[in-house]
């Protein structure tokens, strides 16, 4: 980032507070939803993929206009982005499909059915 | 000021070529971290999703938890609390961006002030997350019943948000009112809420919120100290000697990212 004069940070003052208003008017559209959503008859998906979108709208001005990202090259983008999102992709489809199918399978065979399979196990290893 | 952008390419260029990066050695590690701090917090918000989902039937409402507001004890004000304590932390995530747009124009004073209100805007969040763990760990004034190393919670009306003193609920699943009244008789009553119970339901949500609040309040106790020693230094006139400003940009990127999680545990922990 490099240096500027006066009328340069003018400019920049002026997209910077147009940002803060920005978050700020998304939080309280967040809040007015989250506080009489449950009125209005939407759906718990339709919410959910609300709320985390503006989330994630929020968050992108934060990264590239408060934190400067944008003003970086294009090569700084990149080694940032990348590592993060693959990971985060991950992460998500562990706990999604790994450990939310191992989680769903338990409940649906029930954890007594579990103890048998165990009980029976030992109990061929005795004999 | 043309001494100190050669002083910041050389700084770039690092100790061989010149960096595809363009971007100091000290600012990008700062990134490195920030990202690799992001995971972290990824990881706690996915493991709180997860116990959340495989616990729907005994996971509290936030907007039952969390609904006090200074100076109005027994108001039920959902959101408005942590909607002020967003409030704060965005508001000094401008005042931070301000100060690094001041440093760009060598100009201390704007740093000075701008950074000065940042500290400030630091420590009123820290506050008012003291506060709020305060309540929580408080509790309501009804309580709930401990008995047999279970909490048995009172049902709560979902028209005016008062419990009903009466019914009881275990695990999701509701008590008769013969049933409840010998619990009540047995058991004890329980306010609150720490990492062994929790009267709002099942403890994870205890123990989530105090880890993940907790360290992010950490994080943020943290960059105020950090942003007080970068003021002091500008302050004693260091920045000024050397010719730039970039120690405030790499301050800058920490307290903005304390923002940017806050943003998320906001949408998961209380709107969700």
């Amino acid at each position: 980032m490099a240096h500027h004069d006066e009328a340069a940070g003018k400019k920049i003052r002026r997209t910077l507070w147009n940002v803060f208003w920005l978050l700020l008017g998304v939080t309280i559209f967040e809040v007015i939803v989250g506080l009489y959503a449950s009125g209005w008859g939407l759906s718990k998906t339709i919410l959910k993929v609300t709320f985390i979108s503006l989330t994630i709208v929020k968050a992108a001005y934060i990264v590239m206009v408060f934190m400067h990202l944008k003003d970086e090259s294009k090569w700084t983008k990149w080694v940032i982005l990348t590592p993060y999102t693959f990971f985060i992709l991950y992460l998500f489809f562990m706990m999604t499909v790994v450990e939310g199918n191992y989680a769903l399978e338990h409940r649906l065979n029930g954890p007594g059915k579990t103890e048998h399979v165990e009980a029976t196990h030992s109990a061929g290893e005795h004999h | 000021m043309a001494g100190s952008t050669a002083e910041l390419d050389k700084q770039a260029s690092w100790d061989g070529q010149s960096s595809p990066m363009r971007a100091s050695y000290g600012k990008l590690f700062m990134w490195f971290f920030l990202v690799s701090d992001a995971l972290t917090f990824s990881g706690f918000l996915c493991a709180y999703g997860f116990f959340r989902h495989n616990f729907a039937g005994e996971w509290p409402d936030p907007q039952a938890v969390f609904h006090h507001f200074p100076f109005l004890h027994g108001v039920h004000l959902p959101l408005m609390y942590v909607g002020l304590m967003t409030f704060i932390l965005i508001m000094s995530s401008v005042t931070m961006v301000l100060a690094v747009e001041a440093g760009h124009r060598n100009y201390r004073k704007g740093v000075l002030i701008w950074m000065f209100l940042t500290i400030i805007g630091g420590l009123m969040f820290v506050g008012s997350q003291a506060w709020e763990w305060y309540n929580f760990i408080k509790g309501s004034d009804e309580g709930a019943i401990l008995y047999k190393q279970e909490m048995y919670l009172y049902k709560v009306d979902h028209a005016t948000h008062k419990p009903i003193m009466d019914i009881l609920v275990l695990h999701g699943t509701e008590l008769s009112k013969e049933q409840s009244a010998a619990v009540i008789a047995q058991g004890e009553k329980f306010q609150g809420a720490n990492l062994q119970h929790n009267e709002y339901g099942h403890i994870a949500f205890a123990d989530f919120f105090f880890f993940i609040t907790g360290f992010h309040g950490f994080h943020v106790f943290s960059g105020v100290i950090i942003n007080l020693c970068i003021f002091l230094m500008a302050l004693n006139g260091y920045m000024q000697r050397v010719g730039h400003y970039e120690m405030v940009e790499k301050v800058g990127l920490y307290w903005h990212f304390v923002d940017l999680v806050w943003v998320f545990v906001f949408t998961f922990f209380y709107l969700l």
